[in-house]
């Protein structure tokens, strides 16, 4: 029996699930737990962020998105007093349509165009943060005493959720949401029309498929997903400041997605992860960190050009020969 | 009267600089141009620059000029190291070059930091004083600094127009298949625009040492304002840098006259994101 | 036969040296020690260790019943506040640290804060803003003057002296920037005195000609640098000097001096006003000092700052409140500090501030105002923050 790429994928989902679920029992050092949420809520910016960068276009922007998730909740929870539910999709929303916007944008560009633009982007809404309407957001010292969520509540049951635990299960039951609707795209009409779209632009549009509206949706998407890990960044540290969602969480991202594969649905699931432990095995060596990741990165690099499951795919399609190289058979 | 000197002021003050910057745009583009890679270590080149201008002028006392063809030779070498090495392999995937060009810098950036410490190094210019008339002034290293690196895009543009190697170039930048059909070495060709794209930079770097101060991080601001100049310009288009660098210079004398340095900041970005869309290819066609 | 009693008496004898060693307590310390701002943190970092050797040299620290040997454990937190949380996070939950003595950038003050609070975690840092101490943050401390505490008092010795009627005030736009804008501003409008200018530039700005280009034509009668660091600093003296500048010159928060003059020149430099920034090698220099700095020299090669006379300060104090609360658990110690006077390298030290910051958790000591002349550094006034006033 043959398994397909989508059954592959939701089995993998399910062993991740049950392991991330476990890691707050397993372990019982909260900086490894601290450690773990960062990496799920990485891991909700890199998959969204990978979606769209199959799609050809490299959206610099992504943090940005991620920013605005973040300010606009943080805002609406300090100056309004609203509750964390209700400014969780307002802030969401609010990044998609931003998303959406850039999107519209990218109707007149095509190619290395549109990363120049997201770039532009990206620098004009973090100094937009930083130095204006210092009353909403902040300004240069950002917004601090941003509270935890409010407490879920189902008829007399409370659950406070202030501890580091509890935020994890909520960062996980995050990405469990994200990652199925991240799946479903993947393997769905739409999921077909995208990866036809990265293919050959002129080729989809010749079948038919309506390109724009493929990366408006895709989009906007990647968008609402980059604002909720947004939110909960906000929410859980309880400050935030402009330069938390410039070029250098940007440019991390990016590691984790190009270095763990743009092409694969996993690639930034290990990129992410990898990267991370590596991060912190790296910070017992001080002066020497910056040095050894950057290291690290050359030499992955230069070894597995199309990134770790890129070259992982490439193995197994060689040691298997007469099969069918999974990218194709997506969707089967 | 008083707004003239104002304005000329300023327009000495924006090309003092901004010629220095054309220098480092020039770099990235022609890489780009060549290889279609962005060097994201570009500003890295900039600052090895420096501290060659640090060691060998400040510290050995080399004839500052003699410092420059050093510099220059000697990062012009190592880039085409690099690129044979490291970015030759990685041209079918650009994204990834670009990460190994990430890698590179934080490398880069460290190791300096790790070899030659963190404090910031005055490097003396070789041309002290100031110089004073009609109510304007301008100190003799920066009009050192504009007069070198006018020489040195003259410089470039003579090398690129009548030798044979810069004839290959352009003609590899055209069209890289008909190039290597008519017999040119492209990988030499390659190595020796990403070398000499580096080179540019490093003697920019150079240059502006003694004017401003030398630290590992000096990089990164350069790599920015080369980046702006060269969207503005049209990425790959050697005039365009230069039309490119002479905008960003104007916009960054003439604005902080008029507005707060995050508004002049934010006018220029959104300057990019309006040619963007209006004319996506740069001011200059290529 | 012989082998078996030496390796069994080698055993003994270092269980035994083992039993009698001493226990370890660790200091945690973070701060920027890459990036542009890398000199203060590494300065920070490395008082913090001196001072820590000197201790373990002399037989440990002893309190009550114990004996500790003292290890300090530095991250970099890049001058990011994200990264900032994480390295906290890991000081606290995975290296354990009840003290983390040293840091500076307001921002990452505040974001480490969020996990040193609420862990009881004694954090001392340098960092300027007068949000970072107050009630409501019981364990919080700054070691050393900021904007609040020099600010007014130097202004008023400015107006007084130098007949200043007119300023124009820089500083970098970002957390620590601002918050020293806002004390500058208020002081100069406290005492009067007429503001021409109010300008924030971007942390990594080198050109300032464009900025000087408009603001020198006003004519301002004192120029302030505020809270830049010593590299820009030194940029702004040596781009003032150019451009013709003659008025008086000031930098509120200077610390690393040479660092700035170095990149100015002694011409450019010449004249330039340091409050902050205690003469580390003047008449009145206490001779503790000077030891420390000599101490510094010799052991890497390189001048010290006042950072790093600072945290060696700082550590010297925590652990001189640790002796007297006979404990090192933190809530005892903090009682210890608070409002308490010591004996240091500086002199006496006060932990002051009640009347600014609802809290004794400011340090406090007589400001001294220096010059640069001719080529060295002279102490030429000497002020007192208004909260040591009182006492």
């Amino acid at each position: 029996m043959t398994w397909t790429g989508q059954a592959r994928s939701i089995v993998a989902f399910l062993l991740l699930t049950f392991a991330a679920s476990v890691v707050p029992v397993v372990t019982h050092d909260l900086y490894k737990v601290d450690v773990a949420t960062t990496i799920l809520q990485d891991l909700i910016l890199a998959m969204s962020l990978r979606v769209v960068m199959n799609l050809g276009l490299l959206n610099l922007a992504h943090t940005s998105l991620m920013g605005i998730g973040a300010y606009v909740s943080a805002a609406l929870a300090m100056r309004l007093g609203m509750s964390f539910w209700l400014t969780l999709p307002i802030a969401a929303g609010a990044a998609a349509l931003m998303a959406l916007a850039l999107g519209m944008l990218t109707l007149r560009l095509h190619g290395p165009y549109f990363f120049l633009l997201t770039f532009a982007v990206m620098s004009m809404i973090q100094l937009f943060f930083h130095s204006y309407l210092e009353e909403i957001f902040g300004g240069a010292t950002g917004l601090i005493g941003v509270p935890r969520p409010n407490p879920l509540g189902f008829g007399s049951f409370t659950l406070p959720l202030v501890s580091k635990v509890s935020l994890y299960y909520l960062i996980l039951a995050f990405w469990i949401a994200a990652a199925a609707v991240l799946i479903r795209l993947e393997y769905s009409r739409l999921g077909l029309q995208c990866a036809a779209v990265k293919q050959s632009e002129a080729v989809a549009r010749s079948v038919g498929i309506h390109t724009i509206r493929c990366k408006l949706l895709v989009l906007s998407l990647s968008g609402f997903l980059a604002g909720v890990a947004g939110v909960f960044f906000a929410h859980s540290r309880g400050v935030i400041n402009s330069s938390d969602f410039g070029i250098d969480p940007m440019l991390k991202l990016l590691v984790y997605v190009v270095v763990g594969g743009v092409s694969n649905f996993w690639g930034p699931v290990v990129g992410t992860i990898g990267f991370s432990v590596l991060s912190e095995y790296l910070r017992s060596f001080h002066f020497l960190e910056t040095l050894m990741y950057g290291a690290v990165l050359i030499a992955v690099m230069r070894l597995f050009p199309e990134g770790i499951t890129g070259a992982c795919e490439r193995i197994f399609a060689a040691a298997r020969p007469g099969s069918v190289p999974s990218h194709v058979t997506a969707g089967a | 009267m008083f707004e003239a000197t104002l304005a000329f002021q300023a327009l000495i003050n924006g090309a003092s600089v901004a010629l220095v910057y054309i220098l480092v745009a020039l770099g990235l583009t022609l890489i780009f141009s060549i290889m279609g890679i962005i060097n994201f270590a570009h500003g890295e080149f900039y600052m090895l620059g420096g501290f060659a201008a640090y060691y060998l002028a400040q510290v050995a006392g080399m004839n500052y000029i003699a410092m420059l063809a050093v510099t220059f030779l000697a990062v012009c070498a190592f880039g085409f190291c690099l690129e044979r090495l490291l970015f030759e392999p990685l041209r079918a995937q650009p994204l990834s070059g670009f990460i190994a060009s990430l890698g590179l810098l934080l490398v880069l950036q460290a190791g300096v930091s790790i070899l030659f410490g963190v404090t910031d190094k005055r490097v003396d210019s070789p041309f002290p004083g100031i110089l004073h008339g009609y109510g304007l002034v301008i100190s003799r290293e920066r009009l050192f600094v504009m007069m070198a690196s006018a020489v040195l895009i003259a410089l470039l543009y003579c090398f690129l127009r009548w030798s044979k190697q810069g004839l290959a170039l352009r003609a590899a930048a055209q069209e890289w298949e008909a190039a290597a059909v008519l017999g040119i070495n492209v990988n030499r060709i390659s190595g020796l625009a990403f070398g000499m794209g580096c080179a540019l930079a490093a003697a920019a770097g150079a240059l502006l040492a003694p004017v401003f101060y030398v630290t590992p991080t000096m990089g990164a601001q350069p790599l920015v304002k080369a980046f702006i100049i060269v969207i503005i310009g049209g990425m790959g288009s050697l005039p365009g840098a230069v039309a490119g660098g002479a905008f960003l210079g104007l916009l960054e004398s003439i604005g902080p006259m008029f507005f707060s340095p995050a508004t002049v900041d934010l006018l220029g970005f959104g300057a990019i994101v309006v040619l963007l869309l209006v004319r996506p290819t740069g001011l200059v066609k290529s | 036969m012989h082998a078996f009693i030496l390796i069994a008496a080698l055993l003994c004898a270092t269980t035994w040296t083992a039993a009698a060693a001493n226990e370890t307590l660790k200091i945690g310390v973070i701060g920027p020690m890459s990036g542009p701002a890398a000199q203060w943190g590494v300065e920070i970092a490395r008082g913090a260790e001196m001072k820590a050797e000197e201790i373990n040299a002399a037989g440990g620290l002893k309190i009550g019943n114990a004996t500790y040997d003292i290890r300090t454990i530095p991250y970099d937190h890049k001058a990011n506040a994200a990264e900032a949380t994480t390295v906290a996070n890991r000081l606290v939950f995975q290296d354990k640290v009840s003290y983390i003595v040293g840091n500076s950038i307001g921002a990452t003050t505040t974001a480490a804060q969020t996990i040193t609070e609420p862990n009881k975690v004694l954090f001392l840092f340098v960092s300027w803003g007068k949000q970072s101490l107050g009630p409501q943050y019981p364990y919080s401390f700054r070691e050393t003057f900021s904007d609040v505490e020099v600010v007014e008092p130097f202004y008023r010795w400015l107006k007084e002296q130098k007949k200043i009627n007119t300023v124009a005030l820089l500083d970098v736009n970002d957390q620590s920037g601002k918050t020293t804008g806002a004390s500058m501003v208020e002081a100069a409008k406290a005492l009067e005195l007429k503001i021409l200018a109010d300008e924030y530039f971007d942390r990594a700005l080198t050109d300032f000609y464009p900025l000087f280009n408009r603001i020198l034509a006003m004519k301002p009668d004192y120029v302030d640098l505020g809270s830049v660091p010593p590299g820009t600093a030194g940029l702004l003296l040596k781009q003032l000097h150019e451009m013709g500048y003659a008025g008086t010159k000031g930098w509120v928060s200077g610390a690393i001096l040479e660092g700035a003059i170095k990149i100015a020149g002694p011409e450019a430099a010449d004249g330039l006003l340091a409050p902050w920034s205690a003469n580390l090698e003047g008449a009145n220099t206490p001779p503790a000092v000077k030891e420390i700095v000599a101490k510094y020299q010799k052991k890497y090669g390189e001048p010290a700052g006042n950072y790093v006379v600072d945290n060696y300060v700082a550590l010297d104090i925590v652990t001189q409140a640790m002796k007297a609360a006979g404990t090192t658990d933190t809530e005892k110690v903090v009682g210890h500090l608070a409002g308490k006077k010591f004996d240091s390298a500086w002199g006496p030290v006060v932990v002051g501030g009640k009347g600014t910051y609802g809290v004794d958790h400011q340090f406090l000591r007589p400001i001294t105002i220096t010059q640069y002349q001719n080529g060295k550094m002279v102490d030429v006034g000497s002020a007192m923050p208004r909260d040591l006033m009182a006492k």
